[in-house]
């Protein structure tokens, strides 16, 4: 290769030159997130700090953070979060010990297993609306198949919520299931025939070899389904539409507020509450994630 | 490590010939091959027991996991009522096959099918244009305040829909989008996520086919065009997949960007349909169905790209 | 008593036999090498000593008992991955342990699992990396680690899957060295899986040669290199290969001795051993007894030209082509010099002569 003059006239990582077109490629995205993520977010803080007036042109009226104040500390908004905080308790464990229930089982040389393991991912094919729609069938207070079973009540308010949280269980199994099988088959072969000779039985092996090695995975999906969690909304409104009573209604269907029963500013600090929880869940995301040592490759 | 080509593809085939297929593929790195036994031979008799213990266990473990797709399935061919007062069996009831006709017909299954292909369409191809070009920019360019750019991609992750769903719901109905394909698919144009899966196939290109490029004399757009992507190609159909995927299952936005039934897309359609009379209840169900064939038809056609999508950020390798 | 024997063994996987009958004595104490190409059943030998593989028929024993169905764990042996196979969530000290403790059962107490952790550790000189994980560590240092794991189970057998070939040139000739010494000092029967015949020379105290399954010969190094029971074999071990030409075998006469003539000139031979005269018969000669003269027409040299001469510093190799074929002579460097198309003659060592049959590869002398 020529001397250093090549230095200038080198197309990758020359950064005068690159400028312009780095720009140009960004800016259709960086256009799409400034309108509709980062101006939304200026817009949301505004709402929360202005009270609508009851007149259509009659400007709102500046508020400061009483209202955001508020809102956030009010009853409302306390069950919203203890509702959804509820719906990530119910979905998150069991998920993540039915994905890797079904995984385990299927990670073998067995005749036909491929027809299992398709049959355990099928789920990954369902919308929220979907799954809400199929247990309807199964726990709808007038139809369902399993209507009288009394913890899957949806007409009793203590456990609405979880025969509704089970449309998400079922959902994720999916992907949970898949994914954590994908993170098995990463296990090498000779560890657990070294875990073997070294005489591991299969509970142990399970648990101080594989476990450990597929946690990196497991800590990921525990996020996502963490996430999707707090964006429980479909579900409720489809299967009990917030009822009975409101014991369903998480924060964000508190948000969406689909019989508009609350003021734009109140929605507003409740987005921004829901944002800082979003916050928080990447947040230790991150950190997780980075503590990680990578093992040797 | 080097191995013999010939004689380890003729260790994989005999190592083939004894373990079955598994739907998860390539996302192993050599040597270590697909099949991979839980526990160490055992022979005989002992074998037998948990060989057939091991079936009767996944039988049950997809029949639960299968069920609730069977209650859909059952209660959209059968007659809603008829259903009921028999009791609730397991079985079908006063078929209709009608059903479906009906849902196309009557709940204009077809138009809110229509739309939902129309707008997830319109949003993967989008996202693929501005994750790719964004990507390009974040994998190959050099610029000034290239970290900040980086930071404010990372930042829309923490500015999901859900979370800006009222200003957004604010900004369409002010642009008069409220009811239209631009209201449906604007704030989705771009997404963090794929910047991030397509960045990665880039930089994964090795640094030697650039510099070769270069001296070929290649353009940026040209390097684009005939090597970045074409030996990105997994990851990007991955993207695709796993785009139509989410664009297709969408219900909070398009919920609350439409207030006219003729501008519901399916899966907000699905909250509806049949509804209204507790007779046409099976509509719904059948409706179900038929918004989640695509799904389907994905599953099966793209198993590969859509594992390789949902296990890109999880599991290494 | 034997450490370890095949008796008629044979591993099938479907249709395909990878391990044809082996019949196999490993002496206790033995360091005995499985020597062969990639895919002929070696490594599948070694695991079925191990347990990692069943066996589809015969019997293997393990000091004197048949091990045929005990699981791994009970075999009383310790396994060398190629790639290690260490645990990278755990350290180096509790990947050593590991066998200690993995077995419930046979779980050793806590004060005599240091003892023997830190005494395996200081053998293999790992001491002060007791406390890093293997992602930390370099190749040779997880191999040793991984050795340490093996002998802090004090085993009957050690088996070992090819660990040297994922270290450097340099660090697998020192690492040879280190093994052949551990083995000294341990005393410890030693099964050793490799494709690379310069380990299995350096440090076997026999080898058994296979191919496709089978066993070809088993002896100790010297003897299988200046005896070396069929063709396989004899070009298998030896660096360079040992030369081989097709020809007749020509009976003694009262002026001249046995020789076998080929296209390119004949080679007088010692004992013909059990080759029928006049009969097709292969010719080997190994390189280093070959030797380079004038093309003054002897009646005992192959006629050649110099194809290319490499250099190695301490010798040369002088390849020829002779005929259709290519032969390599070994000369030291003051040996008259030679060039590139020049016509040579090629004459042999009677003594360094070994005769096979073409159809059998069996050795005739």
């Amino acid at each position: 290769m020529a001397a250093p003059a090549r230095a200038q006239t080198r197309r990758f990582g020359n950064k005068v030159k690159d400028a312009g077109l780095a720009y140009l490629f960004l800016l259709p995205a960086l256009i799409v997130f400034s309108v509709f993520s980062y101006y939304p977010l200026y817009r949301l803080f505004w709402y929360a700090t202005h009270t609508q007036s009851r007149f259509r042109n009659k400007p709102a009226s500046y508020v400061g953070l009483n209202q955001i104040k508020a809102s956030l500390t009010s009853n409302d908004f306390i069950s919203g979060l203890t509702h959804s905080g509820l719906y990530m308790l119910y979905t998150v464990p069991l998920g993540l010990l039915l994905g890797v229930m079904l995984a385990v089982s299927t990670h073998r040389r067995l005749k036909g297993i491929k027809v299992f393991q398709t049959i355990f991912s099928s789920t990954v094919a369902s919308s929220v609306a979907v799954a809400s729609v199929v247990f309807i069938t199964l726990v709808n207070p007038e139809i369902g198949y399993f209507k009288n079973v009394p913890w899957l009540s949806l007409r009793n308010p203590s456990t609405a919520l979880f025969a509704v949280s089970l449309s998400s269980v079922w959902q994720n199994l999916g992907l949970t299931f898949i994914v954590v099988l994908a993170a098995l088959q990463t296990v090498p072969d000779e560890l657990i025939e070294a875990a073997t000779l070294d005489g591991y039985g299969a509970i142990r092996r399970f648990w101080r070899i594989t476990v450990p090695l597929i946690s990196p995975a497991l800590l990921f999906l525990g996020i996502v389904l963490v996430v999707s969690a707090l964006q429980a909304f479909a579900q409720i409104e489809i299967l009990t539409g917030g009822g009975p009573g409101g014991a369903t209604e998480t924060l964000l269907f508190k948000i969406a507020d689909p019989r508009g029963i609350r003021p734009l500013g109140v929605r507003a600090s409740y987005s921004l509450g829901l944002f800082v929880l979003t916050a928080v869940v990447a947040g230790a995301q991150y950190s997780i994630m980075s503590k990680r040592v990578h093992y040797g490759d | 490590m080097a191995t013999d080509p010939t004689v380890s593809a003729a260790n994989k085939q005999v190592r083939l010939n004894q373990t079955a297929d598994q739907i998860v593929d390539p996302l192993v790195p050599a040597p270590y091959d697909n099949d991979k036994a839980v526990q160490p031979p055992r022979s005989g008799f002992r074998n037998v027991v948990a060989t057939t213990t091991t079936y009767l266990v996944l039988t049950a473990l997809s029949v639960i996991v299968l069920f609730p797709i069977y209650m859909l399935l059952l209660r959209a061919l059968s007659s809603p009522l008829k259903y009921i007062s028999a009791g609730q069996p397991l079985y079908p009831v006063s078929i209709e096959w009608d059903v479906f006709n009906r849902a196309f017909g009557q709940a204009s299954l077809g138009r809110s099918m229509g739309l939902s292909f129309v707008v997830t369409f319109v949003i993967v191809i989008a996202q693929l244009l501005t994750a790719v070009l964004a990507a390009y920019a974040f994998a190959f360019l050099e610029f000034p305040l290239k970290k900040l750019a980086f930071v404010l991609v990372i930042g829309t992750l923490l500015l999901p829909i859900e979370v800006t769903l009222i200003a957004n719901v604010e900004i369409i109905r002010k642009l008069h989008l409220l009811n239209s394909v631009p209201g449906l698919t604007f704030p989705f144009l771009a997404t963090a996520i794929g910047i991030f899966l397509i960045r990665q196939g880039f930089l994964g290109i090795p640094r030697d086919l650039r510099d070769a490029s270069e001296l070929d004399g290649y353009g940026h757009l040209r390097f684009l065009f005939k090597v970045a992507m074409p030996m990105s190609k997994a990851i990007i159909g991955s993207f695709i997949v796993i785009a139509f995927l989410g664009a297709w299952n969408q219900y909070v936005w398009p919920r609350f960007a439409t207030d006219r039934g003729a501008w519901q897309t399916v899966q907000v359609a699905l909250r509806t349909i049949g509804s209204e009379n507790p007779g046409e209840l099976n509509l719904g169900f059948a409706a179900a169905i038929v918004a989640s064939l695509p799904l389907l038809a994905l599953l099966i056609f793209f198993q590969r790209q859509i594992v390789r999508g949902l296990t890109a950020g999880a599991v290494k390798g | 008593m034997s450490a370890v024997a095949f008796d008629q063994v044979t591993k099938k996987f479907g249709d395909t036999v990878a391990v044809d009958e082996f019949s196999l004595q490993i002496a206790d104490g033995e360091f005995m090498v499985l020597l062969g190409p990639s895919g002929c059943g070696k490594s599948t030998a070694l695991r079925m000593i191990a347990g990692l593989e069943e066996i589809s028929s015969g019997i293997l024993t393990i000091g004197e008992r048949v091990v045929n169905h005990i699981p791994p764990r009970e075999r009383d042996i310790a396994m060398v991955f190629q790639s290690y196979a260490l645990y990278p969530h755990m350290s180096v000290e509790k990947n050593i342990e590991s066998p200690l403790v993995a077995n419930k059962r046979a779980k050793v107490d806590p004060i005599e699992r240091l003892r023997r952790v830190h005494e395996a550790a200081e053998t293999l000189g790992l001491t002060e990396y007791l406390a890093r994980k293997p992602g930390e560590l370099s190749g040779g240092q997880r191999q040793r680690v991984a050795l340490a794991r093996a002998i802090v189970r004090r085993p009957e057998v050690f088996l070992m899957d090819e660990p040297l070939s994922n270290l450097d040139a340099k660090l697998r000739t020192q690492t040879r060295l280190e093994l052949v010494d551990l083995h000294r000092r341990l005393g410890t029967t030693f099964v050793y899986v490799t494709h690379d015949q310069v380990e299995a020379m350096t440090m076997a105290d026999r080898i058994a040669v296979i191919s496709e399954g089978r066993i070809q010969q088993v002896g100790a190094p010297q003897d299988v290199y200046e005896r070396p029971a069929n063709l396989f074999v004899a070009s298998f071990i030896g660096s360079p290969p040992m030369n081989t030409i097709e020809g007749k075998l020509q009976g003694a006469t009262e002026s001249a001795p046995p020789a076998v003539l080929t296209a390119e000139g004949s080679i007088s031979i010692g004992h013909p051993g059990s080759a029928v005269t006049g009969s097709e018969l292969v010719l080997g000669i190994r390189p280093e007894h070959l030797h380079v003269t004038d093309p003054v027409d002897t009646p005992n040299a192959l006629r050649g030209t110099i194809q290319n001469i490499e250099l190695l510093g301490h010798e040369r190799h002088v390849v020829c082509s002779v005929g259709t074929t290519l032969m390599t002579v070994r000369q030291p460097n003051d040996a008259p010099p030679v060039a590139i198309g020049q016509a040579i003659s090629l004459q042999a060592d009677p003594s360094g002569v070994h005769l096979f049959d073409p159809t059998s590869t069996d050795r005739l002398n």
